[in-house]
C-alpha cells in the first residue's frame, strides 16, 4: 500500500506540465519556483514602490527575477538548509545582483561570492570570474523552523 | 500504465535539456528555446539527510524582431543622363532570435530633383558587387539569426538631366514570419496582451530614415547624383606664313598658309566625355593643306593657344570639305584639340 502511494506520487511530478511551478511533493520542505519581473510604480506618498509581477515576454535581454519560495511543513526544524540553483545556460547573473551571493563560477565545484572566484579565460591565463561566468547559485540557511517559510530571488538576464 | 508515465516524463526532459544546450547567439537566446529554471533544496531533520526538494519553472524565449538596413557604398552613386542599372549598395542585417523573412519595397521621394525609372532589387550573390550572377527578389526569404545580406537597388536615369540633380531611393525591410523557404511569410506585429504559453512576438527595431520605432521594419536613403559632361569647344585660326613675308608677321593674303585649332573643353567637375569626334566644315576660300594633315588630342597653354603637340590623325573628306577627328577621353577640367593647316585661295 505505502509502495503503491509512493509510485503515484512520481508520477504525478513527471506528468504536471512544465510550464507551471512545480512544487515539490516529498517529504516536509514544499518549495516554490516561479518567474518574475520588477514593477516599479509610486505609492501615494511619492516613494517608489518594487512588485513582482508576471512577464508579458521572454526576450533576448530582457531582466527578470528568479524567485524560490521555501516553506517547512513538517514538525521538526529543518536544518543544513542549503537551496542550490544551477543557472540555465540561456540566461545569465545580472550585474546588479547582490555581490555577497554564493556563487560557482566552475559548475558548483568552488564556491565563494563572486569577488573571490577566478576563471580560466581562452588563453590559458586565470582571470577574476564575472556575472557571466556564473554558473551556480546557493543559499545555506542554519535552521528552518517548523512553520517558517521565506523567500529568496535574484535577477537574471535572458541571453 | 503507470510507468509509461514515467518514461515520457524521462523523454520530455532529455529533449528540453538537448534544446537548451544550444549555445546563444550574438543576438541572444533563439526564439521558441525554453529556459527551465530548476532549484534544490538539501536539508536536514533531527540530524539526518532528508530527500532533497525540487522545483523547476520554464518559459519559451519570445520572438524578438530588430533589424537595420544601412547603404553602404559611398554616400551617393554618381551617374550619367541615360545610364541603365545604375546601382546603389544596401546591407540588410537580421538582429533578430529568429529566422525572419524581409519583404523589401523602394520609394523614391518627392522632395529631390528627379526618379530613377525601372527600379529593381537585386540580391548579391556574394561578391558585392553588381553583376550576372545577382538575383532579381521582391523580399528576402530565411534569414537566419545574426545574418547580413548584401542587394542592390538598380534604376534607369532619364535622359536631360543635369550635373548636380539628385534622386533619392529610400529601402525599407519589413519583418515576415520565416519558416517556409520560397515564399513571404506573414507579417509579423506584436503580440499584445499577457505572455502566452507559445512564441510572442515583440517589435524591437529602432527608427528608420522613413519608419519609426518598434514598427518590425528599418529604412535607409541612398541616392543617385547625376554628373554629365559640360564640353565646350572653341574655333581659333593663326596665319603660319603668306609667299611674301614668309613666317615674319604673315597677313592673310591669298597663298597664305592658316592654321585652324578646335580646343573642346570639358569644365571642372563633370563627368568624362567620352567618344568625341570633332567636324569641321572649310569655308569654301581656303584649301585643305594635306602636306600638314591634321592632328588631335593636343593640349593649351594658360591663354588657351593651342599647342603644337597633338598627334597624327582624323581625316580629311573632300568631297563635302570636312575634316573630321576623335578625340581620347575628356576629363573634367581637361582640354583636347584638333588643329590642320589650310592655305587661302
Amino acid at each position: 500500500m505505502r509502495k503503491f502511494f509512493k509510485i503515484l506520487a512520481i508520477s504525478a511530478l513527471f506528468s504536471m506540465p512544465l510550464a507551471s511551478p512545480v512544487a515539490a511533493q516529498d517529504g516536509q520542505v514544499k518549495i516554490t519556483n516561479s518567474v518574475k519581473i520588477e514593477q516599479v510604480s509610486q505609492s501615494d506618498s511619492g516613494e517608489p514602490q518594487v512588485k513582482l509581477v508576471d512577464p508579458d515576454v521572454f526576450i533576448p535581454g530582457g531582466r527578470l527575477i528568479f524567485v524560490t519560495d521555501y516553506q517547512n511543513d513538517g514538525a521538526e526544524p529543518a536544518t543544513n538548509f542549503v537551496v542550490t540553483n544551477p543557472l540555465h545556460s540561456a540566461v545569465r547573473l545580472a550585474d546588479d545582483a547582490d555581490p555577497d551571493l554564493t556563487v560557482s563560477a566552475d559548475g558548483g565545484t568552488v564556491w565563494g561570492k563572486l569577488s573571490e572566484l577566478t576563471v580560466s579565460s581562452e588563453d590559458g591565463s586565470t582571470v577574476a570570474a564575472s556575472h557571466d561566468d556564473v554558473t551556480h547559485i546557493r543559499w545555506t540557511l542554519a535552521e528552518v523552523a517548523p512553520g517558517a517559510s521565506g523567500r529568496i530571488k535574484y535577477p537574471v538576464i535572458i541571453r | 500504465m503507470k510507468r509509461t508515465k514515467q518514461l515520457l516524463g524521462a523523454v520530455s526532459a532529455t529533449a528540453l535539456i538537448a534544446l537548451s544546450a544550444s549555445p546563444a547567439m550574438a543576438v541572444g537566446t533563439t526564439a521558441g528555446d525554453t529556459i527551465t529554471n530548476t532549484v534544490s533544496v538539501d536539508f536536514q531533520v533531527g540530524g539526518v539527510d532528508q530527500t532533497a526538494a525540487t522545483a523547476s519553472d520554464t518559459f519559451t524565449v519570445d520572438r524578438k524582431v530588430n533589424l537595420t538596413v544601412v547603404e553602404t557604398d559611398s554616400a551617393t552613386t554618381q551617374v550619367s543622363p541615360g545610364e541603365l542599372q545604375a546601382v546603389t549598395t544596401f546591407e540588410i542585417t537580421n538582429l533578430s532570435n529568429d529566422v525572419v523573412d524581409f519583404d523589401l519595397s523602394v520609394a523614391q521621394p518627392t522632395t529631390d530633383d528627379y526618379d530613377v525609372t525601372n527600379v529593381q532589387i537585386y540580391l548579391d550573390d556574394g561578391d558585392g558587387v553588381f553583376d550576372a550572377g545577382d538575383t532579381l527578389i521582391t523580399y528576402l526569404d530565411e534569414i537566419p539569426e545574426d545574418a547580413t545580406v548584401t542587394v542592390f537597388v538598380v534604376g534607369d536615369v532619364p535622359l536631360g538631366q543635369t550635373t548636380g540633380d539628385v534622386a533619392e531611393v529610400v529601402l525599407t525591410a519589413d519583418s515576415h514570419a520565416g519558416g517556409g523557404a520560397g515564399s513571404l511569410g506573414t507579417e509579423l506585429v506584436a503580440t499584445t496582451g499577457a505572455n502566452t504559453a507559445g512564441v510572442d512576438t515583440v517589435l524591437a527595431d529602432g527608427a528608420g530614415d522613413t519608419d519609426a520605432a518598434n514598427d518590425g521594419a528599418f529604412s535607409d536613403t541612398d541616392s543617385y547624383t547625376v554628373s554629365a559632361a559640360d564640353v565646350t569647344a572653341v574655333k581659333t585660326s593663326s596665319i603660319i606664313s603668306d609667299p611674301v613675308n614668309g613666317t615674319t608677321n604673315p597677313k592673310a593674303i591669298p597663298g597664305a598658309v592658316i592654321e585652324y585649332c578646335i580646343a573642346v573643353s570639358n569644365s571642372t567637375g563633370s563627368a568624362t566625355a567620352t567618344g568625341v569626334d570633332v567636324t569641321d566644315s572649310l569655308p569654301g576660300d581656303v584649301t585643305y593643306l594635306s602636306a600638314f594633315g591634321i592632328f588631335v588630342d593636343g593640349t593649351v597653354d594658360g591663354s588657351g593657344v593651342c599647342q603644337a603637340d597633338g598627334t597624327s590623325g582624323g581625316a580629311y573628306d573632300s568631297g563635302a570639305g570636312e575634316v573630321t577627328g576623335t578625340l581620347s577621353d575628356i576629363d573634367g577640367g581637361v582640354t583636347r584639340t584638333l588643329y590642320f593647316r589650310a592655305t587661302i585661295n
